[in-house]
């Protein structure tokens, strides 16, 4: 029983944090610019279609270094263009914007690459088990768990450390201020964005390697990034570093009890936490509008 | 006389930042109160606190006898407060006669009316015709109230907060902004309210010609605290007051 | 001629009850058919109960769908396991979802904004996870099936709503005359009234002495009630009852209807509604990307005719 739910806890380990890496840039998008990107999922499909497009000429490590950033270009572009008109309105057009744009690509994929799933090679290296004893930890997963570490600490640091970072904080806090200050809000939004969909790419690079890579898969990943920012606290990335982690794990352990309701359960947890701390585990008071 | 409103050591803190400490007042019914004091003063978070905007982090509030420190924003109104914001805070897509008349169904307790009859009707109208002319409206009832020149706004905002039937009005800054004729309209129409109406009221203002020209008693705040309460004769000549202004002058 | 304002505003709304009546007689020669009709006039509601919070209240509410998936499984419910009566089905639709949006409305009426926006959506989610999890019940993905709606017998006499295509589309008139009646009742009422204040301007209502967070819990709950009861009627017109109808996408595309015909209008949302699935059946007829161009719409639409069409043509018409 124990070596099972030790399983079923690492397991959960591994896909909470996939789930972290999807929500964080959405919650990153959300916390500066006040916009659901709906597309988020989308932006996950183009990372992965276009690193197996690009993984025959500079092999699967080269992709996961130049897809996602590419990726996050595409992103400013959509940015730049399409969403900066809608700042200032109601964020319902946002929504509905982004909506639409989730069509588009999910439609744009299937136009480009074809309806079929595509199978994607993963390294032979990373394809292998742990050991013996440990064999449902593939190389893999390990790999996947390690690259979602790097991203997020790689993302705590840009935050703390860098310029950009500490205006994006401050923006978070108080975008009236910040511009105030004399600094571009436009594109420290554009450069928020870009982290955030960069972030959508990577993870789409990671979920092609274990889930394999088809238009729709986009969609599946947005209810838990969702369920990840509501537990955790609109308003606080560790939150949702927490919520995406705590979902996962939750998941994994009821994979062993109730196996139908392991996808259940992370509805049960937010409709716990709405009900007994709305404002989310880590979520300031106040962040609600 | 029992105070109508009584703070008693009211004090308000964001984080490390004191922006109200311990202050305390106590106002008559019948009473033009103004409270006054530089910019950062916390005359603004003070309102906030008395209103329901937010709560006081210590102290506490008591309205007619009644302790009032938790009570909703909402509950507050229904209990007799009314309120107008330093910027003006209407509906500016509905005409000036929509904007009252919602306030005089939530007074009458229509609120949750899916319907009301042709009487009441009625006599909506007639309670929101009232409160247009005595705020001088009368004639722009069918403008959009988003339409309306700033000081017109601001009195129809006054009039949102009458049509309430309110014990006590909190205006804040009802002047800022105006020019000449538009401070003096809105002043007579401050002075009709307390003299004529007999209404209670708690008053923010810069402006020294409104203030000496309205207020019974004078209330002064400098960063925070209390510092100086009195007639207008006696603030003129505190001379606290005059450095924390003329200190502040630049 | 001068025409007053009052004549006016009777003269549009005769004509637009006079063109609902007549639609089987003048759709056919348009290349439309009547079962077209009954599906823009139950999702016309669908736009219009969603505008009764959006457009007038001013709440995002983004997740609307699931009520309108609940009236429709609801109802298939009472047709298959009640009893075969389709007033019976229509109510317990009804009650479904507009109950069940009580009761979510309560955890989520402090809410404002994207967050607002963030738990309707995830809290529809739910239940149309449930809806494909639970297939012995709900027949998972391929929906509610095996069931249809009933002849109406009055006394003596029966209308065949089943086999009738024409007497169906009237019936549905009929049932969305009656919600809208009480929905336009509701908006001019003062209750619709402080709707409409806490839309304009929140913080002046709360200091108005309005309870808002109450308030918009009971706009949305009458909203999830005329929601669900136009997906009550949804089930009835297909006989069958989609998981798919409780996915947020459909909520996306009653808002865009909302947003399409103009969300500050009464009837905006069935003009919307009306274009919407003209548009997205004509589109699918004639291209296999079809997803593309009605992403592509959206967009525009948000861009460029944010306040739908007969926004602009208010605009036209004070110019």
């Amino acid at each position: 029983m124990t070596q099972l739910l030790l399983f079923n806890i690492t397991n959960g380990l591994i896909i909470g944090a996939f789930y972290v890496l999807m929500a964080l840039g959405l919650s990153l998008i959300l916390n500066l610019s006040n916009v659901i990107n709906f597309a988020h999922g989308g932006f996950l499909v183009l990372g992965g279609y276009l690193a197996y497009t690009i993984t025959p000429y500079v092999g699967f490590w080269g992709a996961l270094v130049f897809a996602p950033p590419l990726i996050a270009l595409v992103g400013l572009a959509v940015e730049r263009t399409l969403i900066k008109p809608l700042y200032g309105r109601d964020p319902l057009y946002s929504l509905l914007l982004t909506f639409g744009l989730a069509f588009v690509i999910e439609d744009g994929t299937r136009f480009i690459w074809g309806a079929q799933g595509k199978p994607v090679t993963v390294p032979a290296i990373l394809a292998q088990p742990l050991s013996d004893e440990l064999f449902f930890i593939t190389g893999y997963r390990l790999f996947m768990v390690a690259t979602v570490a790097v991203a997020v600490a790689a993302l705590f640091v840009l935050l703390r450390f860098t310029r950009l970072g500490i205006r994006i904080r401050a923006g978070t806090l108080d975008l009236e201020t910040v511009s105030a200050l004399g600094i571009n809000v436009g594109r420290l939004r554009a450069m928020n964005f870009g982290v955030g969909i960069y972030l959508a790419g990577l993870s789409g690079v990671l979920a092609a390697g274990q889930l394999g890579l088809e238009p729709t898969m986009g969609t599946g990943l947005l209810m838990p990034s969702f369920i990840a920012i509501i537990v955790g606290g609109v308003g606080s990335l560790t939150g949702t570093l927490l919520g995406g982690l705590l979902i996962g794990v939750a998941s994994g352990i009821t994979a062993v009890f109730l196996p139908a309701a392991s996808e259940a359960i992370m509805y049960v947890l937010m409709a716990v936490i709405l009900m007994i701390r709305p404002r989310g585990l880590l979520g300031e008071e106040g962040m609600m509008t | 006389m029992t105070n109508l409103l009584e703070v008693r050591g009211a004090t308000k803190r964001f984080g490390s930042l004191v922006a109200v400490r311990d202050v305390s007042l106590a106002v008559q019914p019948g009473e033009l109160r103004a409270i006054i004091g530089p910019n950062g003063a916390g005359k603004t978070t003070f309102f906030n606190m008395i209103s329901g905007f937010f709560r006081p982090t210590s102290g506490s509030i008591v309205f007619d006898g009644r302790d009032i420190t938790s009570t909703p924003a909402y509950q507050r109104v229904v209990l007799g407060m009314g309120r107008t914001f330093q910027i003006t805070e209407i509906f500016p897509e509905l005409t000036v006669f929509e904007n009252v008349r919602i306030s005089t169904e939530v007074a009458d307790g229509y609120r949750l009316r899916p319907w009301i009859g042709r009487a009441a009707k009625d006599h909506v109208r007639r309670q929101v015709e009232e409160t247009l002319t005595l705020t001088g409206l009368q004639a722009k009832a069918q403008r959009l109230v988003g339409e309306l020149s700033h000081g017109d706004q601001r009195a129809a905002e006054i009039a949102m907060a009458l049509a309430l039937r309110p014990r006590l009005l909190l205006l804040d800054e009802p002047t800022a902004g105006m020019g000449e004729q538009e401070t003096y309209e809105i002043t007579q129409l401050v002075r009709r309210l307390h003299k004529d109406s007999k209404l209670t009221i708690l008053l923010i203002e810069h402006d020294m010609r409104v203030i000496f020209h309205l207020a019974d008693r004078i209330t002064v705040l400098d960063q925070g605290n209390l510092l100086a309460e009195g007639t207008p004769q006696e603030i003129a000549i505190n001379e606290a007051v005059q450095s924390a202004y003329l200190g502040k002058a630049a | 001629m001068i025409v007053s304002a009052d004549n006016r505003k009777l003269a549009g709304l005769a004509t637009i009850w006079i063109v609902l009546a007549l639609a089987p007689y003048w759709m056919a020669p348009l290349g439309g058919y009547t079962a077209l009709g009954t599906r823009i006039l139950v999702l016309g509601l669908a736009a219009m109960s969603v505008n009764f919070l959006l457009g007038f209240t001013g709440v995002l509410s983004f997740g609307h769908a699931a009520y309108f998936g609940l009236g429709a499984y609801g109802a298939g419910f009472a047709l298959k396991f009640l009893a075969p009566s389709t007033p019976l089905a229509l109510v317990c639709g009804m009650l479904l979802g507009g109950i069940a949006g009580a009761a979510l409305g309560a955890l989520i009426a402090r809410r404002r904004g994207v967050y607002f926006a963030m738990v309707t959506i995830a809290f529809g989610q739910v239940f149309y996870y449930i809806a494909f999890q639970w297939s012995s019940v709900t027949g998972g993905d391929d929906g509610l099936r095996n069931f249809s709606r009933q002849p109406l017998h009055f006394g003596s006499a029966t209308i065949d709503i089943l086999g009738n295509a024409n007497a169906f589309y009237y019936f549905v008139l009929v049932c969305v005359a009656l919600a809208v009646g009480v929905m336009g009742f509701i908006l001019r009422s003062p209750f619709g009234r402080t709707m409409i204040a806490i839309r304009e301007n929140e913080r002046r209502a709360r200091f108005l002495g309005i309870p808002v967070d109450r308030h918009i819990w009971l706009a949305f709950t009458l909203s999830c009630f005329f929601m669900a009861f136009a997906g009550a009627l949804y089930a009835l017109v297909n006989n069958f009852a989609d998981p798919r109808g409780l996915h947020y996408s459909q909520s996306g595309d009653f808002v865009m209807m909302a947003v399409m015909g103009g969300m500050r209008r009464f009837w905006g949302p069935l003009l919307g509604a009306a274009i919407f699935v003209v548009l997205q059946d004509y589109l699918s007829s004639v291209t296999v990307n079809w997803m593309s161009f009605v992403g592509v719409i959206f967009i525009a639409i948000v861009l460029f005719f944010p306040r739908g069409l007969l926004g602009v043509l208010q605009r036209r018409s004070e110019a």
